[in-house]
Order: structure tokens, then C-alpha cells, then sequence
């Protein structure tokens, strides 16, 4: 399937990190894994959990919440792998995305997303592709290659301060 | 249509390349006969096939410069400097015009207009060097060449039955034949079957010749240069005269022709015999100058696409990845029968590796010729006089590796040539021979490859640098440095030690580049050098790429892989001895090893194990310790990249895949060391200052 294709599709696959709920567009997604062993690459970045071995390839394994800013993973029975294609640097890569629950496939129209919250965000806008309103929950759509395609963490919060995210949530409601 | 000039692009790349290399040894053996014959036959073969593939500009082109190379062949002109300048320049050109769009720009344009003038001078020049060559000569002789003397010489032209397919007409070969001089020739007709068993797409004639020609041999072979490899052929000289003009050999001949099956050569040359009894003929002797029948050469090489070597080596990769399944399997199961196979299985998997790897292995003499022409041209540029040598051309390396490491040889040896050789006078001044000589020497050590480029030049001021250095701002005029220290500033980014930018080098990119390079491809570098004497820069490569022979260990619960070549011996040290010890050493056999604690260097709980391994590694010439848990045993590992994320962990140069599906990380043990070293140093320096 061609990128122009894929762009027409409006199904997202929503996860969960914490209470908090996000989503990625499927074209990004190429597996989920249950979680496995991974081995830890020593003196790598702390979100780096490390690599594992995927049908014989190694693949990264980025602890999302770490990139979220919030506390590493706590391995449960729901925790996953979300395999994803992100363009890095001109390349497509792969790699795969800790998440502490994988919900469900969502069909989102496009009219349906409003565009990110500009201020008061925890979140640097360049991460968020828009924000979903579905049965009464906030999800937020986000730019996979972005988020994990940038080397740093702490760029992706900008603000830690729940309220403000609260109030700006309530703004657009 | 696009496929066959591929194709045709392709070989001709070769064709240019094996000229430049001919040319260049032309250079230093201008009176090698071979040579030149080489040179005209690549030509020859160049421009056949151009006009083929309807690349009309190249065949012409070519068409001129074989014109130079027949007239010293046939000893009217000598190889000179200005002609194999001429013929080099040309070699680039043709290299630019394989591009079909590339006359369309008026720059290569004119450089054709102007190489083309340059070899139509040099043609037009072969009579005054006749004459200088050979200016005592008496006129007698020189009349005599100027009157052609003529030969005679008996042709056989067997074609290969399938001439056909290959789009030869052997009649034009003919009508070739007839246009050196004069010839009779006789057709055999006699192989012709019957109608019902003939087939049609296939020739069953062949043909006698008698030519009549004042030119040398070579006009004769090559008529038949495109169909030697496959057809009979027969050239001989029969006679120092024309005996096309005795009469009554030639009814002899014809007679002969239609009474026998095949004349052949002795027959003709029975006639000869009576001919010159008869009219008192001077005979040559006959000479088998040329049999030329190669059906019996078989084929030693072969030419296959690097994609399909690329894909054979993943298979082999996945082959030996599941083979450490299968042995693991064996050993866990234990099940009788099983474990001789996967023994079997293992053995065979190392070997077809090993062949494998033997497959994408080239000579790094492939490079060289390249090298050679940029010395060349670059001393002539510069105005210096520098000799090339070479030593171990025949070392072979992962062609990937080779692809990559031209840059940066190139880098060093035009600042060799720039910064390192000193202008002629100032050679002499200093007492050294004015010729300049830079030496590329490759050689293999242990897992590796060494390439040593040295030059006897000026060498590098340790002084110049570290004012360079402190200018530019990278160290503080307070630091004393080593001089291995200051030598290995030059390879810091933005650090170029030419006094001015000169089109040569020095254009910023630098060492660093060159480093980097090199690093990209697990190499290293370093460099030595003598003020006055010369600099010597070594580089270290890995013999391959993709798969290496490791030993499997433990730390904690992950596996690492240390490359075997470093490996030197393995000891068992109790816990307490290396936890306890101050400054970091044990004694293994009766010498102080430095060592380095994984578990502590990776903030790793600490073990509780009784016994722990040492590994002592080769580092730079010493020995350090590694302490790990367990050894697991050898491993031969599959190199996976660990990918973009990956790119600042330097320690792991990859991962591999273990028999039980979990990956086990490779380590790079030379940056591993010198990572924690500094690491070290740092964590001393913090208690001193402390």
C-alpha cells in the first residue's frame, strides 16, 4: 500500500500509557508483540530499554513512557510492543514502542480530529497530530515519526503542569 | 535494448580501467612489446564493441587512438611521455563520453575537439621519429621501408560452426582479408551435409587464404580479432615475396584447391618449395608464429552481479544463525544421532562461510591503478618527482570495505603529496634523493588487514601543530601533550595543518573526514611521523563485515560477543581478588594485567559468584583484563547493526542472534577500553581534585 492510500484510511490504533490514552495512524504499525526479553544495550539513553530479536533482526525498543516523561514501564500481563515504521533521517526504520496496554483499532474521521491545543500543552505540538474526542475520553493522535525518530526526551514536555493541560482539554471540550 | 548498453557500460568500464593499468606500466617499460599490444587490443576490443552498441562518438575516438598505437606497433612511432599523456587524458574522457548525454555539454565538447587535435598530431608525427629513431640507417634501408616490402602469408579460417549467432559474417572477415593487400582465397565447400541435416543457422564452410600484404602480421590477425577465441585460425608468413606474382603457383594453388579436400600448409608450402626451385625464390623460414586455437582455454573466471553475492551472503548469515539453533537443539535434547549431525552441520556451515566470504574477497590491486594515475598526475601538477611503489597488492579485502576505503586513501595520499613531499630543490638541500617515493604497503595481521601509507617527506612538526592547535583553540597553550598526543590532533574536526589552502588539499575537509570514514567501516587509523624523515599512516581493517568468529560470554544476564582475534587467554580470578584490589590489576601469570570489572563499568549489582573470568584482550600492543561471569564458549556471530538509535553506543559495534532466539550484543573491545579508561581518568581526576 502506497503512502497516498494509507493517508485515506482512517483507522488509529489507540494504547495506553498510564491513564492517559494515545493513538497512532495503522499505517505506522506493523505488529504487536507481546512482551519478551530484552536484552538492555549497557550506557545507552535510559528510554532505551534495549533490543530484542524479531523474526532475525534486531529491533530497538523505546520505553514510550520514559519518552513521555513519565515513570519507566512496570512490566504487567498488558504490556506490549508496538512494532512501528518511522522515517528517520531519510530512511525508514523500524522500531518497536513499549506501551503499557494496546486498546483498540478506532475509526476517527478527519473531521473529527481538532488540531493540538497551541498552548498550555504538556506536550510540544510537533508530537501531536491533533486531538480525538471519542465516548467522553481526550485521545491524542500522535506523529509517530517524530516522536520517535527525536533523540531526546525532554523535548517532548514542555510543561509538566497537569492543570494546565486540564484547562486546555476543558478549553477545547 | 537498455539492458545490452548497461551492459556494454559495464565491460567497458573494465576495458577503460585495464588500459589505464596497462598505460601506466607502459609508462615505466616503454619498450615492453606486450604492452603495447595489450594497450591495442583493449582498443581494439573497446571500439568493436562501441560501434556495436551504437555509441558512434567512442568508436571513433577510439578508432584515432588505435591509429597511434598500430604506428608504434608496427614501429613507426615510440611510446612518449606526450603520447601517454594524451592516451591518459583520453582514458577519462572516454570514461566521461560512456555518459551518452555527456557530449552535449560544451565543456566535454571541447575537451573531445582538443584531444582529438592532440592525436591527430601525434599520427602525423610518426615520420619525423622514424627518422630520429633510426637515423643510421642507410638510405638503402630506408628506401626499402618506404618501397613496403611484401610478404606472403597462408591463412586458414576455420569458423566455429555457431559463427552465425554471434552476427559474424564471415565473408566480411573475407573482404577484410582482401583489403590488406592482394589475396587469393579458396572456399571449402566439402563439410556441406546433406540438405535434410543441415542446419540452416550453421556454417560449414571454411577457407584458405594466400595474402599478398606489406603490412605487418598483426593486420592480418586482426581481421580475425572478434573470432579467434572460438575459430581455428592459422597465420603463417610463407614468403619474403610477393608469390602472388608468380603465375604459376597460383594455377598450382587453385589447382590443388579444387582436386583436394584441404590444401594445408604443407602442401603450400611443398609448392613453395618447387616454386622456388623453379624460380629461385627466396623461402622464409618458417616460423609457427601463430596458432591460434583456443578451444582448449577454459573458462577461470566469471562475472556475477554483486547483488546476487549480497544475497548469498544473508543466506549464509541465515544459515549459520540457524545452524547455532540446530546445535543448541542437539545439546539440549540430547537425543542420539543428533548431535554428530548438528556437529556435521556446524563444520559444513563454517566452511561454505568461509568460502562464501572468500567469494566477495578482491585484491585491493583493483584500487591501485586509480592510486597510481592520481601520483602521477599529481607530482606533475605539483611539479615534484615521486615514485609509487606498492607491496602486497594482492591482499584481498570485503569489497564493500574496498569500496569505501578509496576516499579516504585518496585523502592521504594527495596530502602525502602536497603537505609530505618536499619541492625537488629543497629535497636535494636536505640531502635526500630527489625522487620522492610514497609507499602503500598491505598486509595481513591476525583477523585484520593493516594498508600503511608512508612518504619520505618533511614529516610532521609536533610544534607547528600543537601552535595550530592552541590558535584554533582546541587545547590550552598549558597542556603538555605526548607526541602521540599532538600526532592525534590532526584527526580532530576542522583541523587542516596546510599553511595556505592549495586546490590539492586543504579545502577543510581533513583527517577527521578521513577518520570517520574509516570508523564507519570498524577501521581505525593512526599515524606516525618523523620531522624530516617522513609519515607513516596505518590503517586497520576488519577482513569482513558481516560475520566474525566470537567468544560468547555472560555478564549478569546478558550475553556480549568479544571478537576471538583480540582474545588472548582466558583465567579464572576469585570474586574477592578483583573486588578488592586498589588500583585495578591482577597478577596472571606472574605479570600485572590492568583489568576492567563489566558489572561495575555498566552500574550492574555485583556478582556472587565464587569464581569470575578474565579475558585478557590485545590492546594496542597490551594486555587487559576483562572480567565477565561465565564463558559460554565460541560463537560464530552473524553482525546485525543496532540500528540509528543505537549510533553513540560505539562500544557495541552490533548484535547477534543466539541459537535460543535472544540477542546477545557484540563488543567493540578497543573503544570499550578506551572508554572506560577515560572514564576512569575522569573518576580520578575527580578524587584528586576532591
Amino acid at each position: 500500500m502506497n503512502q497516498d492510500n494509507l493517508s485515506k484510511i482512517n483507522s488509529y490504533l489507540s494504547f495506553k500509557l498510564g491513564e492517559e490514552e494515545f493513538a497512532a495512524h495503522v499505517g505506522k504499525v506493523l505488529n504487536i508483540l507481546e512482551m519478551t526479553r530484552i536484552t538492555e544495550v549497557p550506557r545507552a539513553p535510559e528510554y532505551m530499554k534495549g533490543v530484542i530479536n524479531l523474526r532475525g533482526t534486531v529491533l530497538p525498543v523505546i520505553d514510550t513512557r520514559i519518552k513521555f516523561g513519565m515513570t519507566p514501564t512496570e512490566y504487567t500481563t498488558n504490556t506490549c510492543i508496538i512494532v512501528l515504521d518511522i522515517e528517520m533521517e531519510g530512511e525508514t526504520i523500524q522500531v518497536g514502542a513499549l506501551v503499557d496496554a494496546v486498546q483498540a483499532v478506532l475509526e476517527i474521521d478527519k473531521g473529527a480530529i481538532m488540531p493540538p491545543p497551541s498552548i498550555g500543552s504538556k506536550y510540544k505540538s510537533e508530537f501531536i497530530d491533533g486531538v480525538a474526542n471519542i465516548d467522553e475520553k481526550f485521545i491524542m493522535i500522535l506523529n509517530m515519526d517524530s516522536v520517535f525518530s527525536a533523540d531526546e526526551l525532554t523535548s517532548m514536555k514542555v510543561k509538566s503542569d497537569e492543570t494546565e493541560l486540564k484547562e486546555s482539554i476543558e478549553e477545547i471540550g | 535494448m537498455d539492458n545490452f548498453k548497461k551492459k556494454f557500460i559495464e565491460e567497458a568500464t573494465d576495458l577503460l580501467e585495464g588500459l589505464e593499468k596497462a598505460l601506466l606500466a607502459l609508462e615505466e617499460d616503454p619498450n615492453d612489446v606486450s604492452l603495447i599490444q595489450q594497450v591495442f587490443r583493449v582498443m581494439h576490443t573497446l571500439k568493436g564493441n562501441s560501434s556495436m552498441f551504437g555509441f558512434d562518438l567512442i568508436d571513433a575516438f577510439t578508432h584515432e587512438m588505435e591509429t597511434i598505437y598500430d604506428l608504434i606497433r608496427g614501429g613507426k612511432l615510440q611510446v612518449t611521455r606526450e603520447i601517454l599523456d594524451v592516451t591518459l587524458a583520453s582514458v577519462d574522457h572516454l570514461k566521461v563520453l560512456l555518459n551518452e548525454d555527456s557530449i552535449n555539454d560544451p565543456m566535454v565538447k571541447a575537451n573531445h575537439d582538443n584531444l582529438l587535435g592532440k592525436v591527430a598530431k601525434l599520427i602525423s608525427q610518426d615520420k619525423p621519429v622514424e627518422v630520429a629513431k633510426e637515423p643510421k640507417t642507410s638510405k638503402a634501408a630506408a628506401v626499402s621501408v618506404s618501397n613496403e616490402v611484401e610478404h606472403t602469408y597462408y591463412v586458414l579460417f576455420e569458423p566455429v560452426k555457431e559463427i552465425f549467432n554471434n552476427g559474424t559474417n564471415p565473408l566480411y572477415l573475407l573482404d577484410e582479408l582482401h583489403a590488406n593487400g592482394k589475396a587469393l582465397v579458396i572456399s571449402h565447400l566439402n563439410r556441406i551435409p546433406k540438405l535434410s541435416e543441415m542446419n540452416p543457422e550453421h556454417c560449414y564452410t571454411y577457407w584458405e587464404a594466400i595474402v599478398v600484404t606489406s603490412e605487418v602480421v598483426n593486420s592480418i590477425s586482426d581481421v580475425f580479432i572478434f573470432v579467434e577465441d572460438e575459430s581455428n585460425i592459422e597465420i603463417q608468413k610463407i614468403a619474403d615475396t610477393n608469390l602472388l606474382k608468380d603465375l604459376s603457383f597460383v594455377a598450382d594453388i587453385q589447382n590443388l584447391g579444387r582436386v583436394q579436400r584441404d590444401i594445408g600448409l604443407t602442401a603450400v608450402l611443398k609448392l613453395i618449395d618447387d616454386a622456388s626451385r623453379r624460380q629461385n625464390l627466396n623461402v622464409a623460414n618458417v616460423i609457427k608464429k601463430e596458432k591460434l586455437n583456443s578451444k582448449d582455454t577454459t573458462i577461470s573466471s566469471i562475472r556475477v552481479s554483486s547483488d546476487k553475492l549480497d544475497l548469498l551472503m544473508n543466506l549464509v548469515s541465515e544459515l549459520v544463525t540457524t545452524q547455532a539453533r540446530l546445535s543448541l537443539f542437539a545439546e539440549q535434547n540430547g537425543i542420539a544421532g543428533l548431535l554428530p549431525i548438528a556437529e556435521n552441520v556446524q563444520k559444513l556451515s563454517r566452511q561454505l562461510r568461509d568460502t562464501a566470504f572468500s567469494i566477495v574477497l578482491i585484491p585491493i590491486e583493483n584500487m591501485l591503478t586509480r592510486f597510481q594515475r592520481l601520483v602521477r598526475d599529481l607530482s606533475n601538477e605539483l611539479g615534484k618527482d615521486v615514485v609509487f611503489v606498492t607491496e602486497g597488492a594482492e591482499t584481498e579485502l570485503d569489497k564493500t570495505i574496498i569500496e569505501s576505503l578509496a576516499d579516504p586513501l585518496m585523502h592521504i595520499l594527495r596530502n602525502s603529496l602536497d603537505h609530505g613531499i618536499e619541492d625537488n630543490e629543497i629535497r636535494v638541500k636536505r640531502g635526500k634523493p630527489k625522487q620522492g617515493k610514497i609507499t602503500l604497503k598491505a598486509f595481513y595481521s591476525g583477523a585484520n588487514v593493516m594498508i600503511q601509507i608512508s612518504d619520505d617527506g618533511a614529516g610532521i612538526d609536533s610544534a607547528v601543530i600543537t601552535e595550530k592547535a592552541i590558535a584554533k583553540g582546541i587545547i590550552t597553550a598549558d597542556r603538555k601533550l605526548t607526541r602521540r598526543e599532538v600526532l592525534d590532533l590532526v584527526f580532530l574536526p576542522g583541523f587542516s595543518t596546510a599553511k595556505q589552502v592549495t586546490d590539492v588539499s586543504g579545502r577543510g575537509v581533513g583527517m577527521d573526514v578521513v577518520k570517520r570514514k574509516i570508523a564507519d567501516i570498524r577501521g581505525e587509523v593512526e599515524i606516525d611521523s618523523e620531522p624530516g624523515v617522513g609519515t607513516t599512516i596505518t590503517i586497520k581493517l576488519p577482513l569482513t563485515l558481516s560475520i566474525i568468529d566470537g567468544l560468547l560470554v555472560k555478564v549478569d544476564d546478558t550475553h556480549f560477543i568479544i571478537p576471538l582475534s583480540v582474545v588472548d587467554k582466558i583465567f579464572a580470578v576469585e570474586h574477592a581478588k578483583v573486588t578488592s584490589t586498589f588500583n585495578n590489576v591482577v597478577v596472571l601469570d606472574g605479570k600485572q594485567v590492568p583489568f576492567f570489572y563489566f558489572r561495575k563499568e555498566f552500574s550492574l549489582p555485583e556478582s556472587s559468584l565464587h569464581w569470575e573470568q578474565v579475558i585478557v584482550v590485545n590492546f594496542e600492543e597490551k594486555s587487559v583484563g576483562l572480567i565477565v561471569d561465565t564463558v559460554v564458549g565460541e560463537y560464530q556471530a552473524v553482525l546485525k547493526p543496532l540500528g540509528k538509535h543505537y549510533k553513540n553506543q560505539d562500544i557495541i559495534s552490533g548484535a547477534t542472534i543466539l541459537g535460543d532466539g535472544t540477542v546477545a550484543l557484540v563488543m567493540d573491545t578497543n573503544k570499550i577500553i578506551k572508554t572506560f579508561a577515560q572514564h576512569e581518568a575522569f573518576k580520578i581526576e575527580k578524587i584528586v581534585n576532591e
